[in-house]
């Protein structure tokens, strides 16, 4: 729709439009820009939580934090995370959004069993793994001495690295559905003669899914990966409930630090530093990411 | 082929079995005496049955209000993020006007801040409004962050309907919103659906600003309700946990199974599109 | 812009505080409400159903006598309570009365002007009638009250089985840690473990092992509020519990409260380490053992230490930003009200313990299955209980600590025990650390 001037018509539509993206404005201002500017104007105070009053320190919040070591450790924590249970949702999502999009037994049942871990609370989800990972009377402990696994019961959540791997492991197994879905979705639009075209060329189940299926993934991928990055950055409910944080600090990412400034330490001021902290480093990410996706895909 | 086939099947359904394990797990705790639980090593299949739990849930505790609440809660939300999201990415699909694309990137944006630092000034905003201890102002917390993935996943499914359609019908003479109404919504029916699924659960699901925004039981959500109820520093149920842990995950599976294929189908129509 | 919040004035007060006065018939004497109807808010972690249907109790008398008046009993959590009340604090709409929270976090809001001086409700149930000193918890720098005990706890009581313990040959409650450890591993076998003690990231594993370092003669502060951990004490505390580790069960590195109590009632411990909860939790969950359980107070590097009780000193105050102070003094004044006092007592038997020296001789208040089964138990916690301390106040010599509920809040205490018992770090460089972190936060 190349268009060289404005017509009437154009400029009234361009005001519906306007019309119409308003409620988005208003919401976005009232209940997101609103908090946030509060956020980095706290985050110059230094602040008491309970009563929110405290005196301008300036950027001395930023100094003290960048120079604790707590700050780069946690970060460190959240990268290892990220990283850990990200690659597992999206390598076991593909697979099994694969698997589920071939015609197997009872397949819609089986769609379902495998979407509801997505589907239950995070409290539920936390519950459930505690009662597996119990130390004396859970399951977990109990099917691997009875295979042979191991001698004694394993402390999965208070000792490292078996909490961090625990944490991963429960992430990845409570959002990988939601990869599945994408992809699956995707699956079934890629048209079938594709394969036909593949397959007469010769290519064998391993060379279709690199040389047609990934290909046709990869829109999907990129913004599944972007979302559940940012997610699993700012993770909170999960790791909370599981481990506290917990053995140390082992498994206390940025966001838990928050919580921990700003309710345990009654610090509010130090907290809103973190967390702005915290955004402008998902932000600088996400800004190289989409870059190289776009110049990539020659946008 | 049969015996590679049958091959396959099996192990999917092992696969299959094993993500699902918690869920059987669950309900298998769910039904146990508390007796049995401490029973070491643990009964794969409960020895006696009991609901007892169910029943205790239901007439000793205040989790029907709870649930009811996350109802109230979940479905208001749903209602009011959709309806706003769907206006909102029609306008960005379909409409030029100056700050369109920046407005788009400033919606990504908003995904980044972590809620911990919202929670503050949203409560202070909330109470200003006189809204505290409600369950609008969960509604409205949870605007924060059901509305920007709902704005983009409306989005991603709006630029997937193909622009003739619209066209033909404004040369037919119908007004835009007219067309909007008759041509856009039908097809988008399907991404709505899915939108408003995930944003049931989003909502369904939330655990911290519950925690922090409401304090009084006439509006506290299930996810904090049990677990303020349930674990508590002088014992822990577990029985009746997983009791409510069914209950509470019952409804989202509900849902589900009618609407799986709208999710699926819904995703794909437009495919997810930056 | 300042996010103070403003006190909002201008509800009439009546002579309430005239009535409050007239002690024992409070609950005759209508406290009259301003015309409109009063709705007070009260916040409570304790909210076992029993609990609560006492709570339910008390609340219908007073709002019997006191028409016009309704209260509203809300929940809140041991791990909830901070963000809820800071929340609460910071926008003024906060609860008129909150009770059950460990001494040391009123005196921190106090501190900073949120809390309600309750001097006139101590008087008005009757100052004489606490035991001797068990005010002296709340008393705050400026001389005022900061509230009042609502209850007495022992919370690092020894339990013990006796079954267990006649079997593996051990002849007494163990004293000293060298006997409590020679107990477990006699008593540790047929997958039965010695100890639940906790070494999670919680506040229960900061609470327990302040009373270990005490239990080795040692102190977190000294009586200037300094920090004062670098001491043989510590080392000694740290190796105690260090040693303690394989007695205990392999997830006991994550237990808290919950997890430790459920371990001894459920039979998976030969020991156990809470409050008087366990008699009722043992009666209601695995009658089996319930007379073979007895309880001691925790043992101790060597006898010549005096045992350390753990008393979190459950608590009653009213916010300074509530409407209706008057109002909810008479409430919590109320609270204490035999009948109703007595039905919250026996809600939690040996739990929750009477700071009234007139309710704890009322007949009424023996009258109940579980304080007749063990009642040399329930002396001696209430006793025990009576004679304890907390961070906030951590002997008779030491003024009450502002800053001990941020101590504990930090994780600081339970960070150094998990450093050096599950990493094995080397404990003086952690002692040292630990020290600045917590120094650190008094300046804070």
């Amino acid at each position: 729709m190349a268009h060289t001037k404005q017509t009437l018509l154009e400029r009234r539509y361009s005001l519906l439009g306007l019309l119409l993206i308003a409620p988005t404005v208003l919401v976005f201002c009232a209940v997101i820009v609103y908090p946030l500017i509060s956020a980095i104007y706290l985050s110059l105070f230094s602040i008491y939580t309970p009563t929110l009053d405290g005196e301008w320190v300036g950027l001395q919040n930023y100094a003290t934090l960048l120079a604790k070591g707590e700050f780069w450790y946690s970060l460190r924590t959240n990268l290892i995370w990220t990283v850990g249970t990200l690659s597992l949702q999206i390598v076991f999502g593909i697979g099994m959004a694969l698997v589920l999009h071939q015609n197997i037994w009872f397949r819609s049942l089986a769609r379902s069993l495998i979407l509801f871990p997505y589907f239950i609370s995070t409290v539920v989800a936390v519950l459930v793994w505690k009662w597996l990972f119990n130390d004396l009377y859970g399951i977990l402990n109990h099917l691997m001495m009875g295979a042979g696994l191991i001698e004694f019961p394993i402390d999965y959540l208070g000792s490292m690295p078996n909490a961090m791997v625990s944490v991963i492991l429960v992430g990845a197994w409570k959002y990988f559905p939601f990869v599945v879905i994408a992809v699956l979705a995707r699956l079934q639009t890629i048209p079938g003669q594709l394969y036909e075209a593949a397959r007469i060329d010769g290519a064998g189940p391993i060379a279709r899914f690199f040389d047609v299926t990934l290909p046709q993934l990869r829109e999907v991928l990129v913004v599944i990966v972007m979302l559940r990055a940012i997610w699993d950055f700012k993770e909170f409910d999960l790791i909370f409930l599981l481990t506290g944080g917990g053995p140390v600090t082992s498994t206390q990412t940025l966001p838990l630090l928050v919580y921990k400034e700003a309710f345990s330490l009654n610090q509010m001021g130090m907290a809103t530093a973190y967390a702005v902290i915290m955004m402008l480093i998902m932000l600088v990410f996400m800004v190289l990411y989409i870059r190289r996706t776009r110049t990539e895909d020659g946008l | 082929m049969t015996i590679r086939k049958i091959a396959f099947n099996l192990f999917a359904w092992t696969i299959v079995l094993m993500v699902a394990f918690p869920l059987f797990w669950m309900l298998v705790t769910s039904v146990k005496p508390q007796s049995e639980l401490f029973r070491r090593p643990p009964t794969i299949m409960p020895e006696s049955w009991t609901f007892e739990h169910y029943w205790r849930l239901l007439s000793d505790t205040g989790f029907l209000r709870y649930f009811t609440n996350s109802v109230i809660l979940s479905s208001a939300t749903t209602l009011i993020v959709v309806a706003i999201a769907t206006l909102g990415a029609y306008s960005l699909v379909r409409y030029r006007y100056r700050g369109r694309e920046t407005l788009a990137f400033l919606v990504l944006f908003t995904y980044l801040l972590p809620s911990v630092v919202l929670i503050l000034p949203l409560y202070l905003l909330l109470v200003g409004l006189g809204l505290s201890n409600t369950i609008l102002s969960l509604v409205i917390a949870y605007t924060t962050f059901a509305l920007p993935y709902a704005l983009w996943l409306l989005r991603s499914f709006m630029a997937g309907i193909p622009e003739d359609l619209e066209s033909a019908a404004l040369v037919d003479g119908a007004s835009r919103l007219g067309a909007f109404w008759d041509i856009i919504l039908p097809q988008l029916l399907p991404g709505i659906i899915s939108t408003a699924l995930f944003t049931f659960i989003l909502s369904w699901n939330e655990y911290l600003y519950a925690l922090v925004l409401v304090n009084s039981d006439s509006a506290r959500p299930l996810t904090t309700g049990v677990m303020n109820m349930l674990i508590t520093s002088f014992n822990i149920e577990w029985s009746l946990l997983m009791a409510a842990s069914v209950m509470m995950s019952v409804p989202l599976i509900i849902a589900f199974a009618f609407l799986q294929s709208y999710l699926t189908s819904g995703f794909g129509a437009g495919g997810v599109k930056g | 812009m300042t996010y103070s919040a403003k006190l909002r004035t201008g509800l009439t007060r009546r002579g309430a505080l005239g009535a409050l006065a007239a002690t024992s018939a409070l609950a005759a004497v209508p406290f009259r409400a301003s015309a409109q109807e009063t709705t007070l808010r009260w916040w409570s972690p304790q909210a076992a159903p029993q609990q609560v249907e006492a709570y339910e109790f008390q609340i219908a008398a007073f709002e019997a006598a006191n028409p016009g008046v309704r209260v509203v009993f809300e929940t809140t959590s041991d791990e909830g309570y901070a963000p809820q009340l800071a929340a609460a604090f910071s926008s003024g709409e906060v609860p008129d009365i909150v009770t059950h929270l460990p001494s040391f976090a009123i005196q921190s809001y106090y501190a900073n002007g949120l809390v309600e001086p309750f001097n006139d409700v101590i008087e008005a149930i009757g100052a004489d009638d606490f035991y001797p000193g068990a005010n002296d918890v709340f008393k705050a720098a400026d001389g005022n009250y900061v509230g009042t005990g609502i209850g007495n706890s022992a919370a690092n009581m020894m339990w013990l089985r006796t079954d267990l313990m006649a079997e593996a040959g051990v002849d007494k409650a163990p004293e000293t840690w060298d006997e409590l450890r020679a107990a477990c591993q006699a008593m540790q076998k047929n997958g039965i473990y010695g100890a639940p003690l906790p070494y999670g990231r919680n506040s229960m594993t900061s609470l327990i092992f302040i009373g270990v370092i005490h239990q080795a003669g040692g102190q977190v502060f000294d009586t200037d509020l300094n920090v004062a951990l670098d001491t043989q004490a510590t080392r000694d505390a740290l190796e105690f519990y260090t040693s303690m580790r394989e007695l205990c069960p392999p997830g006991a590195t994550n237990y808290s409260w919950g997890e430790a109590i459920t371990a001894f009632v459920s039979g998976a411990t030969a020991t156990g380490i809470y409050t008087g909860r366990v008699l009722g939790n043992v009666a209601a969950q695995n009658p089996g053992i319930a007379d073979s359980i007895t309880c001691a107070t925790y043992p101790r590097l060597s006898t010549d230490i005096a045992p350390w009780t753990f008393n979190d000193f459950p608590s009653v105050f009213i916010p300074a930003q509530s409407q209706n102070k008057d109002a909810a003094k008479a409430f919590a004044a109320h609270l204490f009200q035999p009948e109703g006092y007595i039905k919250q007592l026996h809600a939690a038997p040996g739990h929750v313990l009477p700071v009234l020296q007139s309710i704890n001789n009322n007949p009424q208040y023996q009258e109940n299955e579980i304080i007749q089964k063990y009642p040399d138990e329930v002396e001696l916690m209430a006793a025990s209980a009576a004679g304890g301390f907390n961070l906030g106040y951590e002997s008779t010599a030491h003024p009450s600590n502002e800053k001990a509920g941020e101590v504990v809040g930090s994780g600081a205490i339970a960070d150094m025990v998990q450093r050096v018992v599950l990493n094995g770090e080397n404990a003086d460089t952690v002692i040292g650390e630990t020290s600045a972190a917590i120094e650190a936060i008094m300046k804070g």
